[in-house]
């Protein structure tokens, strides 16, 4: 295990990078943390949502990075002073955030990762984003910071680091666009209401998205189009946020549809919306437009099974819930009662066909526990001769076997456990049993027990 | 009544398919009570003949605790998987000439597929076919095959058949049985055991996921279900197949059809060197006869043909002499080529071998007697190891193969044992473990030479031993560790024989092209008695070589290994002040202390140099005796025996050494005379200290020979410290044949390094991977003998290391091959093209690419073209890999003229950093000078301030780390630092280790604390009481460093975690290659 990264108070011990075991050894009372990095990621999305406040386009630049695209937003708390706005914000939140403002994202970014930098001419050219290869390189030229380098002409960079050093400049300092991939796709139509104090009553709420959602309807009018996906944001004050969307089959822009779906949508959510402290922002968005008058199209004729039992299983899903239906698939194991399992959901699994003409091994279910049965065997490792379960004596007429099994010794502290004998028996009746003796006679146990785990048809 | 054997047993040696020994399997058998056991790997007869030494070694034991012999069989075979539909087919040669068939058979698949692999089809079985035994083993087997089985091998045929408790086990039987009557074949009952006892199944389900490279927990039905497949009783087989007894009875029918045993394998030397007309012998004497007349045209003194012909009559006694014209043909070969070689080994120490020139050390002169390493009684094979240029012994090899055919000439096999290392990494992975969690355990392992991992390790690494999964991998990595992985080659041991080799043995594709080497390993070799000549390499012959091509050259002399004058005190001083960096053997740092306490003055001094300072003495307790008598502190005594026994018998024996035995002959000597071991005794005694694995055995040697020698009247205490050193050389045993001749080798490099130290240092460095230094030693070491050393540049230097004349010595200019990674093809072309004006002009005529121009920056070797490391690195990346044609023609400059610009100009620091990385040397300053200041204002003193210190004084010193040892027993380690002033050789006691074993081992530039202790020759140690890592003083030297940015997410670490602390020292690098060179 590695040290991936440290808190303040461990910072600059040059602790990251070092196995676990070597940290210690430098400092004993170290206190540890597993990393997550699934928990971080939705810990940057968390942050990324709350910070949508700011702008609709937000992207996130793992494993800890945000860039928000201010251009032309006027809603914010205070242009100039966003970078500050954005700190205090995630302070609250408990986290210590660097922010920076430029005018471009390469170099807002860089400004950021190294926190303290004036301008972005004194920055070390670790804060440019290339590959360690050219960092070395450039190093052993002696080119230490981001200014240094901008002063070489960028003809010669690129005759000798390549193109992208001249083009990480460039973008550094606003030459050339830089791509940025916001998280989700900018809405066709935004509209929002700030409030200057949160509000907590859901009526109060309702009210307002009412009429978040008549104006953009009046939009989609005025553009002849009507949206297939609605979205409503709710900013709550402690950076929570609720995102409802609703789907619709056509293009709409009926308010009053919309604003029927939605209060059935936040009726079926299934822990109902909490405005704890209070929302501060809700934002009104219609993602997929058409234009209204479009005609739906005609479903392909001819439905494939495969797809009906899907849309069976969806349906059923959405009905009693995710989860409650099964499937049985195939478990890798020797051990009878874990060679299968159920999944929750589909998994395509093909079973091997039985060879022809030899009988099944085993029976098609299995009894859950096992059933102690009571068994006359020769010593140390004959079949049955009679055994009796549920109080009525079978005499086996005949037998075959054993299967053996022995204990998965990797699951046991002591790698130990019993192994089975498994026998297929027939009694006079012509009734078949699966029987197993637990433990192997004079080794494993000194009597061993035996056992009934299923019929066969 | 008949009883059961197992004719389908496995081995470890089906890799990761069998899991027991051989010796295990034949152990349980024996003990189960059965008849015999068919040993049948997978295509392979690799397991056999350890098998048959076990079944030998317990007929001895028994024979010597007299009880009745045992009525057991062995039978050596193979299981044949086949890579066609045709299920397994286990065979048994019934004779001799079947056995020949069966490794031709086996040859024939393993020639046709790559290394380890061996592709058979039933028709190679058909091809094959006579006087085997075939177990048809259970699967489908198409009926056209077993129709012509049973017409092709008729009567030689059975149905296998295994009741291994799958269920279907009795109806298979009935249909198996079925089909044995429909064919008339035998059905004949197997377990197909791959262990010994039920208790390995867990071991065999490692092995699996090991092979299939997957963990426990993952693997599912990969694994047996259960633990059936191992040796079972007769009882349990009888019950097994209780419907088909007749198939148990067959066993014992097919193991009386085999009259083969592996005693059979007779061996025949080749007859090539002799001429016809001539016996061996006959032609050996005449050669070595006419060679002499020529050494000396005025007669062979009357000592020498004396000698000479006492030796002639012990090679006949012992029928030797075509091993000795063998070894000749190989010799005359190489001397004709030119290539250097010399011979060691109890035979090699004859008047007839000085005559032939396979070794240069002269009996006569040194008054070695041939009958001191031979002896006749013990038919020991002879013995000849003849060292060849490291560079060139391949073209050797290739004349083997040429000379004898690949059908009559192969190499011995390497068995490739599981290392802890390779145990813990791969065990680790079966059982789940991540890698972190291995590497963590294999992290403190010290070296590659620990073979054992035991718990302290474990508990060092900050893991709870008594975990689960940590006790389990404990237990595991600890029966793996002596698992055989694959075979590999000898380092040149050849098997030669007569007739077709591949009817004795199998042979195997190398993984070098025009290799291949038999199933067998030397242990293997001796068991059957079969010989060998190895074919070594030996990197001090190479820089032998070139140091007298050098020589000849600029200086014009002559040397051979014959004529370097043997006597010439200068040389001998040198070696007495211990100045001794590079020469062969006596460089290493124990070895330099030792010089001057040793105080060589004669050849013979050297030979005990060679032997003293190696874990047999040391173990045995001799060293300081040794010394002490050298010394004159103490009169040599020979400890006698109580009086009915000579009372000088060990005075002959022990003469030469003092008193003490320091040599492998003369503890088997020992053994001998003063506790009366019978031939056949210490020949065991020589097995086991060969294979130190037979454990047993050894405890059973120690009684008889510390009782033997008490019983004779010899103190117990010798006694017991004899047996010491005996079993110290179990490990790395050092005989005096071998000393001798290394002896030679250390005498030529000491008088090359003395006489002439620029041309030393410069067929060193050419020769390199060798000896016990880095390059950076070498050269500082030539620098200190007054050598003046020139840098690398384009304009002046070649692949190799040069000498350049200056006054009327000469000085050494470094060469292209010190830049790690540069190539030797692009060094010539730049001296084709010298001289060079640009870089451009460079890039042109010599056509280098873009890497090779920036390693020639990076290692600043465009000073002649007026550019420094920066500013060629900066010219150099530009420089485009082709040139346009057009230019080209015009031989024009391409690249047109930029505007100048100035970079930062580089630090002296940043210097040396970059000459270390690119050349791991730096003849501008040394790294710990740019530390000096600091260590200054924390009164660190210097090396040489060390060195200079009274005896018993505290001291504080610091200095990179050049490098570790733990020899012998481990109770101390030895750490030789280096700064700009000298050296200072520091020992840990391994108490203190334990504390500080993390900077200890891992460190580039250690401080340490410790006391000044001056021994009476003055060698002077630190003995260190506590240890700083300091690395990140080094750190702080390279451009890499930027130390003023603040650790956070996102960035990469900027030092690597854990520098690599295994490895040969001279492999070691101060500071690490920036990421850029890979």
């Amino acid at each position: 295990m590695r040290v991936v990264a440290v808190s303040p108070a461990a910072a600059g011990r040059g602790l990251i990078g070092l196995t676990l075991a070597d940290a210690r050894v430098r400092e004993p009372d170290l206190i540890t943390v597993k990393h997550d990095p699934i928990a971080d990621a939705a810990l940057l999305e968390w942050l990324a949502d709350d910070c949508e406040r700011y702008s609709p386009t937000v992207a996130v630049d793992p494993p800890a990075g945000i860039v928000i695209d201010v251009t032309g937003c006027r809603s914010c708390d205070s242009q100039g002073k966003l970078p500050e706005a954005v700190s205090r914000r995630f302070a609250q939140h408990g986290i210590t955030a660097a922010t920076s403002e430029a005018n471009t994202v390469d170099a807002a970014a860089a400004l950021a990762r190294c926190a303290g930098g004036a301008t972005v001419s004194a920055l070390p050219i670790i804060a440019l984003r290339i590959d360690a290869m050219t960092r070395i390189a450039l190093r052993r030229a002696g080119l230490v910071t981001i200014g240094a380098l901008a002063a070489i002409p960028r003809a010669q960079l690129a005759a000798r680091f390549g193109e992208h050093v001249p083009t990480l400049l460039a973008r550094l300092f606003g030459e050339v666009d830089a791509p940025l991939t916001p998280r989700r796709p900018p809405p066709a139509i935004a509209v929002e209401h700030r409030f200057a104090d949160p509000v907590a009553v859901t009526a109060a709420i309702l009210r307002t998205l009412d009429k978040l959602v008549r104006s953009a309807a009046t939009m989609l009018e005025q553009s002849g189009a009507g949206g297939r996906r609605f979205e409503t944001t709710l900013f709550r004050s402690d950076g929570h946020v609720a995102r409802l969307a609703i789907d619709t089959a056509g293009p709409t822009r009926d308010p009053h549809v919309i604003a029927r779906l939605i209060a059935e949508r936040i009726a079926a959510l299934s822990d109902p919306l909490d405005p704890g402290f209070g929302y501060d922002l809700i934002r009104f968005a219609v993602f997929h437009t058409e234009p209204l008058d479009a005609l739906q199209l005609a479903l392909d004729g001819g439905g494939i099974a495969d797809q009906q039992v899907a849309a069976l299983i969806d349906r059923l899903t959405t009905r009693l819930g995710s989860g409650r239906i099964r499937r049985l698939a195939r478990g890798d194991s020797h051990i009878p009662e874990q060679a299968s399992f159920d999944l929750p959901t589909i998994v395509k699994q093909v079973w091997p066909m039985a060879e022809r003409g030899e009988p099944p091994l085993r029976p098609l279910s299995l009894l859950v526990p096992p059933q102690r049965i009571e068994v006359m065997a020769a010593v140390p490792d004959g079949p049955p001769l009679w055994f009796r379960w549920r109080r009525i004596r079978h005499d086996v007429g005949r037998v075959e076997g054993p299967e053996r099994f022995a204990a998965e010794w990797w699951r046991r502290p002591d790698g130990r456990g019993l192994t089975r004998d498994y026998y297929r028996v027939e009694d006079e009746n012509g009734r078949r049993f699966w029987v197993f003796r637990h433990g192997q006679y004079g080794v494993e146990q000194a009597h061993p027990n035996w056992y009934l785990h299923g019929l066969f048809p | 009544m008949s009883r059961f054997a197992e004719l389908a047993a496995a081995t470890n040696f089906s890799f990761l398919r069998g899991a027991s020994h051989p010796h295990e399997m034949v152990a349980t058998a024996l003990a189960l009570g059965h008849v015999g056991i068919g040993i049948a790997d997978r295509n392979s007869v690799a397991g056999v003949v350890r098998a048959w030494v076990a079944l030998r070694e317990a007929t001895d034991r028994l024979a010597a605790t007299g009880k009745a012999p045992i009525e057991f069989k062995l039978a050596a075979g193979a299981r044949l998987v086949f890579a066609d539909a045709t299920p397994d087919i286990v065979a048994y040669p019934a004779t001799r000439h079947g056995w020949g068939r069966l490794t031709r058979l086996l040859t024939v698949g393993n020639r046709r597929a790559r290394k380890g692999d061996c592709l058979l089809t039933i028709d190679d079985l058909f091809d094959h076919l006579d006087d085997l035994l075939l177990i048809v083993m259970p699967g489908q087997c198409p009926h056209d095959t077993l129709d012509r089985l049973r017409t092709g091998a008729r009567g030689r045929v059975w149905l296998g058949q295994t009741m291994l408790r799958q269920g279907r086990d009795q109806r298979q039987l009935a249909e198996r049985a079925g089909l044995a009557g429909e064919y008339g074949l035998p059905l004949i009952a197997v377990n197909d055991a791959l262990f010994a006892t039920a208790e390995q199944r867990s071991l065999h389900d490692i092995l699996t996921c090991i092979s299939e490279g997957t963990t426990v927990h993952a693997a599912g039905r990969m694994l047996a279900a259960n633990a059936e497949r191992h040796l079972k009783s007769h009882a349990e087989m009888a019950r097994l197949f209780a419907d088909a007894p007749e198939a148990i009875d067959e066993t014992s029918r097919l193991l009386a059809r085999i009259e083969f045993s592996l005693d059979q394998l007779r061996y025949e030397y080749p007859h090539e060197p002799t001429p016809t007309g001539y016996t061996p012998q006959a032609w050996l004497e005449t050669l070595t006869l006419a060679k002499a007349r020529t050494r000396w045209p005025s007669g062979i003194p009357d000592a020498v043909m004396k000698l000479l012909d006492h030796e002639f009559s012990l090679i006949g006694q012992a029928n030797y002499a075509a091993y000795f014209l063998t070894v000749h043909g190989l010799v005359a070969f190489a001397q004709d080529k030119g290539i250097l070689c010399q011979g060691r080994g109890s035979a090699a120490n004859s008047m007839v071998c000085f005559i032939l020139g396979i070794t240069a050390v002269d009996p006569a002169k040194h008054k070695l007697l041939f009958a001191r390493f031979i002896s006749t009684e013990r038919r020991e094979p002879p013995d000849i190891d003849v060292d060849f240029e490291h560079e060139r012994r391949e073209i050797v090899m290739q004349h083997v193969y040429e000379r004898y055919g690949r059908h009559r000439a192969a190499i011995a096999a390497t068995v490739i044992h599981y290392r802890p290392r390779s145990a813990v990494r791969e065990v680790g992975k079966a059982l789940g473990l991540t890698e972190e969690v291995t590497s963590r355990l294999n992290s403190t392992v010290w070296g590659s030479f620990a073979d054992r991992h035991d718990r302290e390790r474990v508990v060092e690494t900050g893991f709870d031993p008594e975990a689960p999964e940590i006790a389990r991998l404990t237990e595991f990595v600890g029966q793996i560790m002596k698992f055989p992985r694959h075979l590999s080659q000898h380092v040149g041991g050849f098997v030669l024989t007569d007739d077709r080799l591949d009817e004795t043995v199998p042979i195997h594709n190398g993984a070098m092209p025009d290799r291949t080497f038999i199933e067998w390993d030397k242990d293997d070799i001796d068991a059957l008695g079969l010989m060998k000549v190895d074919v070594l390499a030996l990197g001090m012959l190479t820089c032998i070589n070139k140091a007298f091509a050098l020589i000849a050259t600029h200086i014009g002399k002559q040397y051979t290994l014959d004529n370097v004058p043997d006597d010439a005190a200068d040389v001998f001083d040198m070696l007495c002040a211990g100045d001794s960096i590079g020469v062969f053997q006596v460089e290493s740092r124990a070895q330099i202390n030792m010089l001057p306490r040793m105080r060589p003055r004669e050849f013979y001094d050297l030979v005990i140099e060679v032997a003293i300072v190696r874990p047999g003495p040391i173990q045995g307790d001799m060293v300081h005796p040794y010394m002490r008598r050298r010394q004159g502190l103490e009169q040599p005594d020979y400890p006698s025996p109580a009086p009915p026994h000579d009372p000088n018998e060990l005075s002959d024996l022990l003469g030469r050494t003092l008193g003490v035995p320091l040599f492998q002959e003369q503890a088997m000597k020992l053994a001998i005379v003063a506790a009366n071991f019978s031939a056949v005794e210490a020949n065991q005694l020589r097995r086991a200290m060969a294979t130190f694995r037979s454990v047993g055995t050894m405890d059973q040697l120690e009684v008889k020979l510390v009782g033997g020698m008490v019983a004779r009247g010899y103190d117990a205490d010798f006694a017991q410290r004899c047996y010491k050193q005996i079993e110290g050389f179990g490990s790395y045993g050092f005989p005096e044949s071998h000393a001798l001749a290394f002896a030679r080798l250390v005498w030529i490099s000491s008088y090359l390094k003395c006489r002439y130290p620029a041309v030393f240092a410069a067929a060193l460095l050419n020769s390199q991977p060798m000896g016990f230094y880095a390059p950076a030693q070498i050269v500082a070491d030539a620098a200190d003998h007054g050598v003046e050393i020139r840098s690398i540049d384009v304009n002046a230097s070649a692949w190799d290391n040069q000498l350049e004349a200056v006054g009327d010595g000469f000085a050494l200019r470094l060469g292209f091959r010190q830049i790690t990674g540069f190539r030797q093809v692009w060094a010539d072309a730049i001296v084709a093209a010298q001289p060079v004006a640009t870089i451009e002009q460079l890039a042109r005529r010599a056509n280098i690419p873009r890497r090779g121009l920036d390693l020639l920056a990076d290692a600043d070797a465009y000073r002649s073209l007026g550019l420094d490391r920066r500013a060629a690195l900066w010219e150099a990346r530009r420089t485009p890999a082709k040139a346009l044609p057009l230019f080209a023609a015009a031989e024009a400059a391409e690249l047109g003229v930029e505007a100048a610009i100035t970079l930062p100009a580089m630090t002296l620091g940043e210097q040396v950093a970059a000459d270390y990385q690119t050349t791991r040397l730096s003849l501008k300053a040394h790294p710990m000078t740019f530390a000096r200041a600091g260590f200054a204002d924390e009164k660190v003193s210097t090396c040489a301030a060390t060195t200079a210190t009274p005896d018993g004084q505290r001291v504080r010193t610091a200095g990179v780390v050049l490098t570790r040892q733990r020899p012998g027993k481990g109770n101390a380690i030895f750490i030789t630092l280096e700064d700009e002033t000298g050296i200072t050789n520091v020992v840990i006691w391994a108490r203190l280790f334990e504390q500080y074993r993390r900077a200890t081992m891992a460190a580039r530039l250690l401080l340490i604390e410790g006391v000044v202790q001056r021994s009476p020759e003055g060698v002077v140690h630190l003995m260190a009481s506590r240890i700083v890592d300091r690395s990140a003083e080094l750190d702080r030297l390279s451009a890499d460093y930027t130390p003023t940015l603040p650790e956070s997410r996102g960035l990469e670490p900027l030092h690597p975690g854990y520098p690599q602390t295994h490895g040969h020292p001279r492999n070691l690098r101060i500071l690490p290659p920036s990421r850029d060179f890979h």
